[in-house]
């Protein structure tokens, strides 16, 4: 891409491995630069930018109980980032984690109700998870058996099954008396709630053991990636699908087993939220959001399962900032949009990883090298 | 008094079918150009805040209308600096535009303790033809009963079926969608092409998400557009990237959002949230059909080039 200017030209050329210093500086001042476009937003709708920043910081980090806020938020985006990373790896694009969440929470909740307090501790809260997951697996498999055999899009079987996965959760608690719903309240539909000795474990205040299940999903999955047979061949099937199947790799099983894992790592995430947080089904709480972000998380962190985890935390912190901007006279919606910019933000800075930029004679001028 | 609902539902499903259409016929010429852009959802809902927060400010509709699609547009160039110049995965880039403009909606309407969501427009799209004709049998409610926004997305129907596939720019665009080498080779320009139609898309959700707030619901909540924005990705999907089929698909995915409400008062009882998901289930079904048929795949599956970024040197 040449663009002249004058006697000049300014060329931009791909680059490999860009130095330490700029894979560094590209993101941080890519946030900055979305501070800076968010702050005039803020600004012109006739609010405090430096006031709602300030207490961003506060409300999002410091102190205790900021922090454990954060750490809850953060604990499904990471296993969203987390499925939508390892699909990526593949070339697959799975944007589906949303529905898959919500079946998982289905799932774990229907499983958490059915065991009532018929197996309590470790094991069962390890069954009701494992239900989440499988259902997650299983909610990835519709789209992905059509994708493995008749080379079905696959971004937009997922996409789709989201919506499907909303309706049918909303169907069970708002539209009808089915089992998950509590059927004694009819003014506010609710889900009905799991046994206690279901909750998981706590370790300081709301904060739940799903942190450490996250954190541990992303060391599994980092392994796997990387010094499994299965790792590799996901990595060779994205890199080139043509010779993966010269090598015999099976790539429509391939396309599969990624795929459920994908599936399974989101519902976990659905589990998680249902045994750590909601302690049911809860429509209110498992709407659209956390897939989407999911998927930006992944790409932010560069596809790199340890870099999801600060990433995610990072998005967390914005969000949870929301509600205590109220007290100081900023909207607490203003935490979304701002949200979405950075997420543009830095995906742009991107851009700068891959790329450098020239200036140079222009061509035909007479110090103009042969290109 | 069972036709009478039956009818009232289709009526009412053109109302809805509407925004759809209009966000679907912009998202089509948006990936007839290769360019796939998941972000209507936040591009109707930022285009019609402000596209609304106008109809409460002044009385001209058309003005609130061409604002609000303004705005998409404005929303659609980021995706388009994103996706065309900078070659970003576009998933991505079109999710956080879903993000950012969901936020920025919501941002704008809790301004003032939320004074927006207290206000209306100052007028109304009102019927085009008069009553004598909108009482006829049958024909009167479901052609003549129309405000102009109805007529003006028919017209954009006729007008995108004849400029896609009538004429040369139809042909460039097409081409650049297809296979954006050949067209760079001949002459077209990829990138301003993949640009304009990239903001006529965002042009086509604003405008759609305009309709929604202040003609249909003559008032603002937040996530007012409740899923339509998706429903809009998945209508052009469902319709083979072709104008006409859209419309028809406009109006089907309109009666199943408003079947489920009809069919309860002739007594039958179907959970509105299985209709609400039918869209979904009968565009991955369709998409299935397409996929596994070669024969039709050929003719009614996605551009080639679509979400395929195009850069001159590694061609």
């Amino acid at each position: 891409m040449n663009l002249a200017v004058g006697a000049r030209e300014i060329v931009v050329e791909r680059r490999p491995l860009p130095p330490l210093w700029v894979r560094a500086a590209a993101p941080t001042f890519s946030v900055f630069f979305g501070l800076v476009i968010g702050a005039v937003i803020i600004w012109a709708a006739g609010q405090d930018p430096v006031l709602a920043y300030t207490e961003m910081v506060k409300k999002g980090f410091l102190g205790r109980l900021p922090l454990i806020g954060t750490l809850v938020i953060a604990t499904p985006l990471i296993l969203t980032g987390l499925a939508a990373l390892v699909a990526f790896r593949m070339k697959i694009w799975n944007i589906g984690a949303e529905g898959q969440l919500i079946m998982g929470a289905v799932a774990s909740a229907g499983m958490g109700l059915w065991i009532g307090d018929g197996v309590g501790g470790p094991v069962g809260i390890v069954i009701m998870l494992a239900a989440g997951a499988a259902a997650g697996a299983l909610w990835a498999a519709l789209a992905a058996l059509p994708r493995a055999y008749f080379n079905t899009d696959e971004v937009i079987s997922t996409l789709m099954l989201n919506f499907v996965a909303l309706n049918i959760m909303n169907y069970l608690i708002f539209s009808s008396i089915s089992y998950w719903r509590d059927a004694e309240r009819v003014t506010f539909p609710s889900g009905r709630g799991i046994s206690e000795i279901l909750f998981l474990p706590r370790l300081s205040g709301r904060l739940h053991i799903g942190l450490f299940i996250a954190v541990a999903a992303a060391a599994v999955l980092w392994w796997a990636l990387r010094y499994t047979r299965w790792g590799f061949e996901v990595q060779v099937t994205g890199d080139s699908p043509r010779a993966a199947r010269y090598a015999g790799m099976g790539v429509d099983r391939k396309i599969l087993s990624v795929l459920m894992v994908s599936g399974a790592l989101a519902g976990l995430a659905g589990g998680i939220e249902v045994g750590g947080v909601l302690h049911s089904l809860d429509p209110r709480a498992l709407s659209l959001g956390v897939g989407f972000a999911g998927i930006v998380v992944a790409a932010l962190a560069r596809l790199s399962p340890f870099g999801v985890v600060p990433v995610a935390v990072f998005v967390a912190s914005i969000t949870n900032a929301g509600p205590g901007l109220q007290s100081i006279g900023v909207s607490s919606e203003v935490v979304l949009m701002l949200e979405g910019i950075l997420f543009l933000c830095i995906v742009a800075g991107e851009w700068f990883l891959r790329n450098t930029i020239r200036v140079q004679p222009a061509a035909g001028s007479p110090a103009a090298r042969p290109a | 008094m069972n036709e009478s609902v039956i009818l009232l539902s289709i009526v009412s499903a053109v109302g809805i079918g509407t925004p759809i259409l209009l966000a679907g016929l912009g998202e089509m010429y948006t990936e007839h150009s290769g360019v796939m852009n998941l972000g209507i959802e936040g591009m109707m809902l930022g285009g019609g805040v402000v596209g609304f927060w106008v109809s409460t400010q002044h009385t001209s509709l058309p003005l609130a209308l061409a604002v609000g699609a303004a705005v998409g547009a404005l929303f659609a160039l980021v995706h388009a600096f994103l996706a065309v110049t900078l070659r970003v995965n576009q998933i991505v880039s079109g999710l956080a535009l879903v993000i950012t403009g969901t936020g920025f909606a919501a941002f704008i309407g809790s301004l003032n303790d939320s004074a927006l969501t207290y206000e209306r427009p100052l007028s109304s799209f009102e019927p085009v033809f008069g009553e004598g004709m909108r009482d006829l049998p049958l024909v009167g409610p479901l052609v003549f009963g129309h405000d102009w926004v109805v007529y003006l997305s028919w017209v954009l129907v006729a007008a995108s079926a004849f400029w896609l596939f009538r004429t040369r720019w139809g042909l460039s665009l097409r081409a650049v969608g297809e296979d954006p080498a050949a067209a760079d080779t001949v002459g077209i320009s990829v990138t301003a092409t993949r640009y304009i139609y990239t903001m006529v898309g965002g042009a086509g959700a604003g405008l759609g998400g305009t309709y929604l707030i202040a003609g249909i619901f003559s008032n603002y909540q937040h996530g007012i557009t409740a899923g339509l924005g998706w429903i809009a990705f998945a209508l052009v999907i469902f319709a083979g990237w072709r104008p006409w089929r859209a419309l028809a698909a406009a109006y089907i995915f309109g009666v199943l959002r408003n079947l489920g409400f009809s069919l309860q008062i002739i007594g039958v009882d179907i959970p509105a949230d299985f209709l609400n998901a039918l869209p979904f289930v009968l565009t991955i079904a369709a998409l299935i059909l397409i996929s596994a048929r070669s024969s039709a795949a050929r003719k009614y599956s996605a551009p080639s080039a679509l979400a395929v970024p195009y850069s001159r040197e590694s061609r």
